[in-house]
């Protein structure tokens, strides 16, 4: 059905990959073929690679994970430098990469033995507690204990990289390029202020590059529409502006007093400090993942991960996958799996009802995938890569039923149970923070118009409530305004419009499934300051 | 001997310590932290261990440490992580009076402290900028302490001991007709004989519950930890012309920061500036560490006695102790400090 060839996709039905140069890099010494524009970790993936490091204690095997440089599962030395996130970087003819986790090498770890013995000879915490009575036991067990740490070898080169220093002054700093900081830093710039905005990726867009599907949402805000498309939208609107300055591959670190400290890659590596009148804050949402035995395995992965894989790098996630969660994401993303000829295994789902839309789960049902509603996953089977998993029925109080177990054959399990906020800016920077189910964890109290309890930080997206990309658009556009208009712009117009805007988001959430987020929004609404 | 009473506020290196041999001696002691253990700068310091003092007191105080380091982890059974790999103090020309003067007054204690070269510093830490620095003083029997198995071993000590240690309970000091009673917390008042004030960068508002003056300077401290990397840095080194210090810690992080101001009131808000100066420090003095991230930043708080030593004795209220002021040398100071107090306590 779709072409394949070196483990990359060649056709596909939607998308067009266009690869660079052909390269060749070396990883622990051997040539393996890549193309320029893929990241060392997709390359390492097309070309089979599975274990790209092994745990810091029991030496367990670790893969490719998250694919956005936040599990630090792909770590590896490149060209002499410890600890690159290699989904971060991308190839380049002649790169040297190694792994540097295991003995000699992550696949093929003698050490990794520890992982049977470790827990009965040294029971978690325990290193504290044994060989203590004797100096010379206490000094050789440090010593011994020493070797184990680290992840990289300590650099063998000097770093060759360019440090520059910046010092830029805005009225309006959105961090995160996603669909709600895109209109956020839109709404506020249409009213004259002045804008920058970051985001660590090279591309501007966030979630929304990974959604080939046409969207749900109100069609006020372009449903019908591919995610990348609107994503596109956005981005031409965005640049349309003088007055917006966009920075990619610029992640921000901490907001110090205001101040936002942020790092700037590119041929010159620049810290940036940045003071800025208001801050936006729409750094999006992490995905979440569940316990069960083995969920560190190769090969398990949540559903960005896959997405990433397949749908930016146009590389294959596997043969067969195991889908965990059957709401939207886990629904759009078996078609987008079947759409680039990966067999679906099944889909499984612990509530007693599918959580998706029905348009979704029709069409997956369509194309002959079983959903195992009232089951959950017990374990992961394989010993250095996903080769298999275990089902099982729950009752009513969610355990598993005794004998109700099913096994799979599957090389990659997707865990699509949804996300987390992306807090951590936040509440670094002092915003008063509650966990709220509803939303999905910890998110900021805040006004009608998203400013949080830190006077000109405000809130965007997914990071202060896990939502959808439309609600994401509507609370950018909210909090754009009004940051502008607490900077004396847009007068009588713009007010006008902040109001519609806040009752068409109103609205919007007043659907059926908006029923949970109103009800988590009104847990950590306060009253703000009228501007 | 069992019927005495003691109070201690703060569950820092200090008053843990001091609980701790009071206990021993049989006392009836309670320590209470405002928040958690590691909480105050105990928690959140960067570990380094020397005697590298201008003091005969502190030298004595710091020596008696390192002992105590030793004898207590056998005691009570729990490894501290010490790592005796050396303290190394390097510094520019204008320093070396300084230097000097701790080196002859090691002397008269018989410490040695190896005056290096650049070449045999560099034998020491091989990727060091020889160029960063003029002169290099080390301590061979220094040496770096993860410091939270210190606090939680001396908890451990302290409770097997009977001692009872309160987290989040905040306590003020009750004094009658110029005597301690004890300590007031939210639950009540807890009866005491003596009370310790080892509140580190609080011990101002404590003395002042209790009617003392107490002037010590209390000054913020930012300090960060990169990603981890084998084992390659054995000793801590400091550079006191340049007041910034890093290490390697037990796992792996390079841990360090520069020496911290001084301000009027606590907060620990993380700042950019130390974190920028730090990071220049750093790869100008190991360039090797040009490239690797900063995974964490944060900041503690200490207090420093006014005139730059320690405050621990007796005070005009009959009963209330002083054990603070350590400044950035707690960790080399406080077990043997908490030993002492614990023995004029005894004593009275
Ligand atoms: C499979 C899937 C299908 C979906 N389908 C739909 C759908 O059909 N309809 C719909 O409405 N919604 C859909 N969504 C949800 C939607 O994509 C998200 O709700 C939306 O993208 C959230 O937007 P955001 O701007 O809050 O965050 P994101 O899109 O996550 O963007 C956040 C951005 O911030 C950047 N960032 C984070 N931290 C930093 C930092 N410190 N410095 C700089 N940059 C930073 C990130 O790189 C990222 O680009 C789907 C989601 C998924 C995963
Ligand atoms: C970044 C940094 C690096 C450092 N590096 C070193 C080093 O390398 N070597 C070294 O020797 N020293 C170092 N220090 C200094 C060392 O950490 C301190 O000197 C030492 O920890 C002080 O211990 P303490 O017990 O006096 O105070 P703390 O550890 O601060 O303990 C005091 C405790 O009292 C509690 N408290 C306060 N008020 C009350 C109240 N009213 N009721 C109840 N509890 C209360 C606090 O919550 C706190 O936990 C460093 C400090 C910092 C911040
Ligand atoms: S950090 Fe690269 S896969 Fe997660």
């Amino acid at each position: 059905m779709v072409k394949t060839e070196m483990g990359r996709l060649q056709e596909h039905p939607i998308l067009e990959f266009k690869r660079g140069k052909e390269v060749t890099i070396y990883f622990n010494g051997k040539p393996i073929k890549a193309f320029e524009g893929e990241t060392v970790a997709a390359a390492l993936y097309a070309a089979g690679v599975r274990v790209f490091s092994r745990s810091f204690k029991w030496h367990r095997p670790r893969g490719f994970f998250c694919a956005i440089g936040k599990c630090s599962a792909c770590m590896m030395e490149v060209d002499g430098i410890p600890n690159v996130r290699t989904c971060k970087v991308y190839v380049r003819d002649g790169m040297q990469v190694k792994t540097q986790s295991g003995m000699p090498e992550a696949e093929n770890d003698v050490l990794s033995i520890l992982d049977d013995v470790m827990d009965t000879v040294f029971p978690h915490g325990s290193h504290y507690l044994k060989f203590t009575t004797s100096k010379n036991a206490r000094r050789f067990i440090v010593n011994q204990l020493r070797k184990f740490t680290g992840f990289g070898y300590p650099p063998k080169a000097v770093y060759q990289g360019k440090a520059g220093y910046e010092e830029i002054e805005t009225e309006v700093l959105v961090i995160g390029g996603g669909p709600g900081g895109m209109s956020a830093a839109i709404n506020a710039a249409k009213y004259g202020a002045k804008v920058l905005i970051l985001d660590e990726n090279p591309f501007l867009g966030g979630q929304l590059v990974k959604q080939t599907h046409r969207f749900f949402g109100s069609a006020k805000e372009r449903a019908g529409t591919r995610g990348i498309k609107i994503a596109e939208i956005l981005e031409g609107e965005l640049r349309s502006f003088k007055n917006v300055d966009v920075r990619l591959e610029t992640r921000a670190f901490g907001i110090y007093n205001g101040e936002v400290g942020a790092h700037q890659k590119g041929e010159v590596d620049k810290l940036l400090r940045i003071k800025a009148k208001k801050i936006i804050v729409a750094t999006g949402a992490y995905e979440r993942t569940l316990v069960f035995e083995n969920n560190d395995l190769p090969g398990v992965y949540g559903a960005g991960g896959v997405q990433t894989l397949m749908n930016v790098y146009g590389i294959k996630p596997g043969n067969r996958g195991l889908i965990v969660g059957s709401g939207n994401v886990g629904l759009i993303l078996t078609y987008q799996l079947m759409q680039a000829g990966v067999e679906v295994a099944a889909i499984v789902e612990a509530l007693p009802t599918i959580g998706g839309y029905f348009v979704h789960a029709a069409k997956v049902s369509r194309l002959g995938v079983p959903i195992y509603t009232r089951h959950t996953i017990l374990k992961a089977l394989g010993k250095k890569c996903v080769e298999g998993a275990i089902i099982a029925k729950l009752d009513e109080r969610w355990n598993p039923i005794p004998g109700t177990e099913k096994k799979f054959d599957c090389d990659f399990i997707c865990v699509a149970v949804g996300l987390s906020p992306a807090h951590e800016l936040l509440y670094q920077a002092g915003c008063e923070m509650k966990f709220i189910p509803e939303l999905g964890g910890l998110v900021p109290l805040r006004t009608k118009y998203n400013e949080t309890t830190v006077p000109g930080l405000y809130t965007a997206g997914d990071v202060d409530g896990i939502e959808e990309a439309t609600a994401a658009i509507m609370e950018g556009r909210i909090c754009g305004i009004h940051a502008a208009i607490s900077l004396g712009y847009g007068g009588k117009e713009a007010e006008k419009e902040l109001e519609e805007a806040v009752k068409e988001l109103d609205e919007f959430r007043a659907g059926p499934f908006g029923q949970k987020v109103v009800v988590g929004i009104k847990k950590c609404l306060v009253e703000g300051v009228k501007v | 001997m069992s019927e005495l009473k003691v109070a201690v506020i703060g569950g820092g290196i200090a008053g843990l310590s001091a609980a701790y041999f009071l206990a021993k001696s049989g006392a009836e002691v309670e320590v209470f932290e405002q928040r958690y253990l590691l909480y105050g700068a105990s928690g959140r310091n960067s570990g380094g261990l020397t005697v590298q003092f201008n003091d005969e007191e502190l030298i004595k105080l710091a020596l008696r440490s390192l002992d105590l380091y030793d004898e207590l982890q056998s005691e009570v059974k729990f490894n501290f992580l010490l790592r005796k790999d050396g303290y190394l103090k390097i510094a520019n020309k204008n320093d070396e009076a300084k230097l000097e003067s701790e080196a002859s007054l090691l002397k008269k204690f018989g410490v040695k402290i190896e005056i290096l070269n650049q070449n045999e510093v560099k034998e020491l830490v091989p990727d060091i900028n020889t160029k960063a620095f003029d002169l290099a003083y080390y301590f061979s029997k220094g040496g770096t302490v993860f410091p939270w198995p210190v606090i939680w071993g001396l908890a451990r000590g302290c409770k097997a001991l009977g001692v009872k240690v309160y987290d989040y309970t905040p306590a003020t000091v009750v004094v009658e007709n110029g005597s301690v009673k004890g300590v007031q917390t939210l639950d009540g008042l807890h009866k005491a004989d003596f009370v310790i004030n080892a509140a580190g960068a609080w011990s101002n508002e404590v003395s002042k519950s209790a009617g003392v003056e107490l002037d010590n300077k209390i000054f913020k401290e930012n300090i960060c930890v990169t990603e981890s990397l084998r084992p390659y840095l054995d000793p801590y080194i400091f550079d006191v012309s340049n007041n910034a210090y890093l290490s390697q810690s037990m796992r792996g992080e390079i841990v360090g920061g520069v020496v911290g101001r001084e301000i009027d009131q606590i907060d620990k808000k993380g700042e950019l500036d130390p974190l920028i100066r730090y990071a220049k420090f750093a790869t100008n003095l190991i360039p090797k560490l040009k490239g690797l991230s900063v995974l964490r930043q944060w900041v503690g708080v200490y207090d420093l006695g006014k005139n730059g030593k320690p405050v621990i004795g007796f005070t005009k209220v009959k009963g209330f102790v002083q054990l603070n002021g350590f400044g950035r040398h707690g960790m080399s100071l406080g077990l043997a400090a908490g030993e002492k107090v614990a023995e004029m306590v005894l004593k009275k």
